[in-house]
């Protein structure tokens, strides 16, 4: 009996709605916790791995010397070089390409470089608008890293204590 | 035999073997860098070193021969902690540049140091630097990463020959480099590329193209010389990046000339025909395969139709497999011609139908180390066969005599016990002369046939064939083997020769008058086998020079370039320009095929599958390692197309396999090549002693070691080297030059039949008198004649024009 | 009781031109040689006297000269060949050039004594090439010899002939090593060869060769002239003979000094006039560099013989004793005798090769202030792995010295890697050390 009358009551006075309007009036002036991409961008680790780069000495030389070692971890098959004696006697790659297709970002190709030439960067949100531009080549790869670099070097050298 | 236990294992191993014999006898690694077992030991990286029980030091077990009941331990807490520590110390000062190393993924250091070194270093001082040193267009160097095992300097002095690199310096200050502003020149110097445990030496060609964890290996069969020495060709891409030994201990151990190893770059040469080609108003035009040989195959019947069949000749390379050579003589056969050769440097065909089978080197390759005595007759032997040359001075520093007769007096760096350098119109002389020095000899009945013994009456023998007759015969000068095992053999020069049957029949009867093995060491990859496939006239057709010397109306040509690969190259120029058709199989595009009428793209070896015969007759059979480039096709299939085009039958194969079922006739190609195998003459040849000659002097036309082909002759970094780079001059001996007022360096103009060169003139002691060294098959000469001909030579009035005057 | 002189090698001392043929045929020379192939004395005869005379190889490794002889083979179809090695180029050992420039034919009188012994044919003497008087007087002394009669065809009229030729090197110490010298003398790049086989069955030119220090073949004549016994008795068991004592360092008079073995090491230091300036003893290195350094409270008492120093934790080697007094740094010692062996490692094998360098780095780094602690220990192991892996007996040479000072004078090690200075510099009392 007691119970019929308290169901009477909440349901004419609405309780459950005030219930649920009380949490949605909490959070609506609580701290939005969304952010509005892309103008606004969540936090993120230095150990990023996204879109490639290939970079460059601070002189302008490009770091790769085409050993080749990223291609060869590369469990998706994703790099393919090509390599020659430059003309001054160094060993430098003649085409750098990835396929970011096939890309998993598992970071091996990093890990494998012994001069920090390929790295992921934080980039993410990259878009092609046909199937093969999302085949990077060496001069793409190149000019993400001179556009990045800042970035690139801040991360390696927060990182670096954990290498 | 002893018994020894090498980590608990029990093995019996022979009397003066070392540790680590019986330890690869057992499979038990030990690990090691200035060891090699083609090598002599000199113990000096100290890697291998191991622990035996009642030695209180390590021991190294390159260098430790083995005594009875010897325990050796080589993974002890002591053999480790001395392996491990000579691993730091070749270490320290080792570049860890691995990455931009050629040597990376396929180098003895990085094996052994991931088995047997530290992870960290211990070292923290400066590292050495070393200068590199250029030593030529085949080796690389990175002096740094030297570990001063000192394999290169041991294998140049022990294996080439001459001791080319060399260790200077003391201490962490010594470096192996070579003598002062010289290359290393050996003719199998790309053999220490392999042999250098770390990357210090790599190859220039291959230098930074590819990881060798990349690259595709395919089996294949080096097809530059009559050796047949097996081949590993290493691909990516489908395109040939570098080419090395296999194994193979009975041909070319593990060893390979520098021609066999870096002709590949010939084979990706901008000058590879990749689509048929017709020539219409001496215009070419690139065109389809139907169209190509329909329109040749319709030719050469139209030709042979009207002018009947023997006005069609087929020049056959020595270097193509015995696939092409036989489709190519069953081509020529089903058109009715008899006309067909691949002796294309030959110039003495008279034996022809009087031998008893086909000609080969009388003996297997390994036995040639094995020989007491052995006489070379007219080669050039570095150049012509390095490797062979390299079993012969084995067997010279094991105790034989080498003997050699030969027009030019080159150092085969073998010390050679006697020689005599003559003219090679002497040569005939100087053989008749040893025939009687050793029909003389007592030991040995006078068993030659009248006729050769009358001949031999009026003979004066020399000091010195006399001296080559004692030594062929076993003679000694401290003790006489009453059964030597001695070797008679024929060069290319012999085979190139004016009275190669002659110098044949009086070199087949020394031979036999002292028991000695007689053999032919044939110039080209396939000479055997396209002898064997009967690649000659068979019912008196036309030779290799006589098809010249009576130019034809229709010629076919399998991998020939006439002006360079024919013996007279003016003569050959002349008959190709005459013709009226000209149907060419060729992998390359190329001035000496400018007249010819229709070249047809075929494939050199790397793209097709086929057979070799060696000049040992081993048969050896090989497949296409990559695709053929652009349209380009097998050899056989674009002959195969061609004899149903022209209407022939019996040229139905699917297969090069079928192809090779035919010429063996389905059976074992080992008991065919058992049967015919045969260097007798079936009836003897008219030899007369001295032949006048008109000219004061010969020339004497040895083909270049890197001109010897068309893929060879295409291989930039062999064109690069020394060999190939010197100039051209007409080599002539200082008292000859003197005598017909010439001085050094003055140009001359040579004179050949029709044709003439303007040359240097350079002063050469080891060309004989009356001779004049002038090598073939380059472009320089190709306007002369005859490679051992005689030749006019003139002085050139100072006002001459200089430049080449060609007739 | 103050030590006296024994001369034997140096017999023509103190006489007016000591050099020449007349002084020594004076004092008895060349009758040894003269009565021994005159009576054609049998080569066991000799031998056996040479082993009963305790003489042992005097260039440092002390292998018994006797035994070394009866190993060469007898009967030999060829050439045997007779090497002296006069290749010193040790700090600090300069014994055999006097022997060479104060007493050169009794040396070529034992050369042909032993050519004789061991028939051989031809003999060298490898001088080495920075002394290049001395290659001179000994070449003078060769013309002299060879014209009266003691070198040549047909010796006394007996059929024993002999030649002996002088070679010089140049100034490689490698080339001090028996088989390095051997391939010198064959004209190549002085490097050892891998033993076995030893010089007995295959040595110049690859025939049997006789390789032995020059003092060794110089004391043959008085062997030869008083017996065995009577060389052994001048000195101690095991030790038999005299040897001479090149004394360098801190030292009132340096010099060679030839004396009995078995001498203690004060009446020897007396000998060479003590410590100099008064001051106190430090260390000595009793052999040459390639012996270990012994402290003075180790060397005080020891005898100078092959047993009496192996027993104070060294060794004789060619008598070349270095005497360090109080002022002397040990860690500069040591830099200068690791830059020796790194100079003169001849670069053959690996651990010799590299090591000899980076033992030179660490202590240069040290001796620059930029040691570690940890680098003693470094040292150590890498002298450890150097000795006994490497081809000749250079590698042990290069990490004795090493082992030796860091052993003995580690706390000085420790306070100039501590203090970047020398402890001796820094007037830090050596009492106030201990040593071990």
């Amino acid at each position: 009996m007691i119970n019929k009358i308290r169901e009477l009551f909440s349901s004419f006075m609405l309780l459950e709605l005030v219930k649920g309007m009380a949490l949605t009036g909490r959070y609506f002036f609580a701290r939005k916790i969304t952010v509005q991409f892309p103008e606004e961008r969540t936090p993120m680790s230095p150990r990023f791995r996204g879109l490639h780069a290939l970079r460059r000495y601070p002189n302008g030389e490009e770091r790769c010397i085409a050993c080749k070692l990223c291609e060869a971890v590369c469990p998706a098959l994703a790099i393919t070089i090509e390599s020659e004696q430059r003309e001054d006697n160094t060993r430098r790659t003649t085409r750098y390409d990835i396929d970011l297709t096939k890309c998993i970002f598992c970071g091996f190709c990093e890990e494998s470089c012994p001069v920090d030439s390929i790295v992921e960067t934080r980039i993410f949100d990259y878009h092609g608008e046909k199937r093969g531009d999302l085949l990077y080549t060496k001069p793409m790869l190149l000019a993400v890293g001179d556009k990045y670099e800042a970035q690139i070097a801040a991360d390696r050298a927060t990182d670096a204590k954990y290498r | 035999m002893l018994n020894i236990e090498i980590d608990g294992k029990v093995v019996e191993v022979e009397h003066g073997s070392t540790i680590i014999d019986a330890a690869d006898q057992l499979g038990i690694a030990i690990p090691r860098f200035c060891y090699h077992k083609k090598l002599s030991v000199a113990a000096n990286c100290r890697m291998c070193l191991v622990q035996v029980e009642k030695f209180n030091k390590p021991l190294p077990a390159c260098a430790t021969p083995v005594a009875d009941g010897m325990k050796i331990f080589t993974r002890s807490k002591a053999a480790v902690e001395a392996q491990q520590s000579v691993m730091e110390f070749l270490l320290i000062n080792h570049p860890l540049d691995c990455p931009i190393c050629d040597q990376g993924g396929e180098c003895d250091l990085q094996d052994i140091a991931m088995a047997y070194g530290a992870p960290a270093s211990r070292y923290t001082e400066e590292k050495r630097v070393v200068i590199n040193k250029n030593i030529g267009p085949l080796v690389a160097t990175d002096m740094t990463r030297c570990i001063q095992c000192t394999r290169c300097v041991r294998f140049l002095k022990e294996v080439g020959g001459m001791m080319e690199l060399g260790l200077i310096n003391r201490g962490e200050h010594a470096e192996i480099t070579a003598y002062v502003d010289k290359s290393v020149d050996s003719e199998l110097s790309g053999n220490i590329i392999d042999l250098c445990p770390v990357g210090a030496l790599t190859s220039k060609p291959f230098r930074y193209t590819a990881r060798s964890w990349e690259l595709v290996r395919r089996p294949s069969i080096a097809p530059h010389d009559g050796l047949g020495s097996q081949i590993e060709v290493h691909i990516k891409d489908g395109k040939v990046l570098r080419v090395l030994p296999r194994e193979k201990e009975t041909i070319n151990e593990c060893w390979l000339s520098d021609r066999d190893r870096f002709s590949y770059e010939g084979l990706n040469s901008p000058d590879r025909l990749k689509v048929p080609m017709i020539k219409h108003h001496g215009e070419w035009h690139e065109t389809d395969w139907k169209t190509a040989l329909e329109f040749a195959g319709g030719h050469l019947k139209e030709i042979v139709g009207t002018h009947g069949s023997d006005e069609l000749g087929v020049l056959i390379s020595p270097n193509s497999t015995m696939e092409e050579a036989h489709l190519a003589t069953k081509f020529a056969h089903g058109l009715g011609s008899d006309n067909v050769d691949y002796r294309l440097r030959h110039t003495d065909f008279r034996h022809d139908g009087k031998r008893l089978g086909v000609i080969w080197m009388g003996c297997n390759i390994p036995d040639v180390q094995e020989m007491d005595r052995i006489l070379v007759i007219g080669s050039n032997l570095r150049n012509e066969h390095p490797l062979l040359a390299q079993r012969i001075r084995r067997a010279v520093a094991n105790g034989a005599e080498l003997s050699v007769v030969n027009p030019l007096d080159d150092d085969p760096l073998i010390p050679i016990k006697h020689k005599a350098i003559c003219s090679p119109n002497d040569m005939v002389n100087v053989l008749s002369q040893i025939l009687k020095a050793v029909s003389g000899m007592e030991r040995l009945s006078l068993c030659l046939p009248k006729s050769l013994s009358d001949l031999l009456e009026g003979v004066r023998v020399w000091d010195n064939s006399q001296a080559i007759a004692l030594s062929l015969t076993g003679h000694g000068e401290t003790m006489d083997l009453i059964s030597p095992r001695s070797a008679v053999f024929l060069g290319n020069i012999s085979q190139h020769h004016p009275r190669y049957t002659e110098i044949f029949s009086l070199a087949e009867a020394i031979s036999s008058l002292c028991g000695a093995t007689f053999g032919v060491l044939s110039a080209g990859a396939n000479s055997v086998g396209a002898n064997l496939v009967g690649a000659m006239p068979k019912a008196g057709g036309l030779n290799a020079r006589t098809m010249l010397e009576s130019p034809r109306k229709a010629y076919v040509l399998v991998n020939v370039e006439p002006e360079l690969d024919c013996h007279n190259a003016a003569l050959a120029k002349q008959a190709i320009e005459q013709a009226e058709c000209v149907v060419a199989l060729t992998a390359y595009k190329s001035e000496a095929l400018e007249d010819a009428t229709v070249l047809l793209p075929i494939t050199p070896f790397t793209e097709t599958s086929g057979t070799f015969m060696s000049m040992e007759g081993r048969v050896q059979s090989f497949t296409a390692v990559t695709k053929p480039l652009g349209e380009a096709r097998p050899g056989w299939k674009v002959l195969r197309v061609l004899g149903n085009v022209a209407g022939l039958h019996g040229f139905e194969f699917d297969s090069s396999e079928e192809v090779k079922d035919e010429i063996f006739g389905g059976e074992k190609p080992s008991a065919v090549v058992w049967r015919t195998l045969n260097n007798n003459l079936r009836e003897l040849i008219d030899v007369e002693i001295k032949v006048k000659l008109d000219s004061d002097l010969q020339r004497v036309g040895e083909i270049p070691q890197f001109q010897s082909d068309a893929i060879v002759r295409r291989s930039p970094p062999l064109q690069k080297t020394k060999q190939v780079t010197k100039a051209v001059l007409a080599g002539i001996h200082p008292e000859q030059l003197t005598k017909l007022g010439i001085n050094e360096g003055e140009k001359i103009l040579v004179k050949q039949g029709t044709g003439s060169a303007i040359l240097e003139a350079k002063a050469d002691i080891h060309v004989p008198h009356g001779c004049v060294r002038i090598p073939g098959a380059i472009a320089a000469t190709a306007s002369l004649g005859d490679l051992l001909g005689e030749i006019y030579i003139e002085r050139i009035p100072a006002t001459a024009p200089q430049e080449e005057v060609s007739a | 009781m103050t030590a006296t002189q024994t001369l034997v090698c140096l017999r023509t001392a103190g006489q007016a031109d000591p050099a020449s043929l007349e002084t020594y045929l004076k004092l008895g020379g060349y009758a040894q040689l003269k009565r021994l192939v005159t009576e054609k004395v049998k080569a066991t005869e000799i031998i056996s006297q040479v082993k009963l005379s305790g003489l042992r190889g005097r260039g440092g490794a002390g292998f018994p000269t006797g035994l070394k002889w009866s190993f060469m083979p007898r009967y030999f179809d060829g050439t045997k060949y007779l090497v002296c090695n006069t290749d010193e180029g040790e700090p600090g050992t300069f014994k055999d050039r006097d022997i060479i420039r104060y007493n050169p034919h009794q040396l070529i009188e034992g050369m042909a004594i032993a050519a004789y012994t061991l028939g051989a044919r031809v003999g060298y003497n490898y001088i080495h090439g920075e002394i290049w008087q001395d290659y001179e007087i000994f070449e003078a002394a060769l013309d002299e010899a060879r014209q009266a009669g003691y070198l040549g065809e047909n010796l006394f009229g007996t059929g024993f002939s002999f030649d002996l030729h002088a070679v010089h090197g140049y100034g490689a110490y490698i080339c001090g090593e028996e088989t390095a010298l051997i391939e010198s003398i064959e004209g190549k790049k002085g490097q050892p060869r891998f033993k076995p086989p030893f010089p007995a069955s295959y040595g110049v030119f690859g025939k049997p060769t006789n390789v032995n220090n020059t003092e060794s073949y110089t004391s043959i004549p008085w062997i030869m002239e008083h017996g065995g016994q009577a060389f052994q008795e001048l000195g101690v068991a095991n030790s038999g003979g005299t040897k001479i004592f090149s004394i360098s360092g801190h030292v009132e008079k340096p010099g060679n000094y030839e004396v009995n073995m078995g001498i203690s090491f004060a009446e020897l230091l007396a000998l060479a006039g003590g410590v100099w300036k008064g001051r106190q003893l430090k260390a000595v290195i009793p052999g040459g560099p390639s012996t270990a350094v012994l402290p003075a409270s180790a060397i005080i008492g020891a005898t100078m013989d092959y047993d009496g120093l192996s027993k104070a934790g060294s060794s004789l080697g060619a008598g070349s004793m270095i005497v360090m007094d109080e002022t002397t740094c040990m860690v500069k010692a040591l830099k200068r005798l690791s830059y020796f062996f790194f100079e003169e490692s001849c670069g053959q094998c690996t651990p010799c090769r590299e090591g000899t360098g980076w033992l030179y780095r660490v202590i240069k780094r040290i001796v620059d202030g930029q040691g570690r602690m940890e680098d003693l220990d470094l040292l150590t192991d890498v002298s450890s792995n150097i000795s006994g892996r490497t081809i000749c007996a250079l590698g042990d040479a290069a990490a004795t010295p090493v082992l030796s000072f860091i052993k003995h004078f580690r706390p000085e090690f420790e306070y100039y890697i501590q203090h970047g200075r020398s402890m001796v510099e820094d007037g830090v009392a050596v009492e106030e050390v201990a040593y071990a």
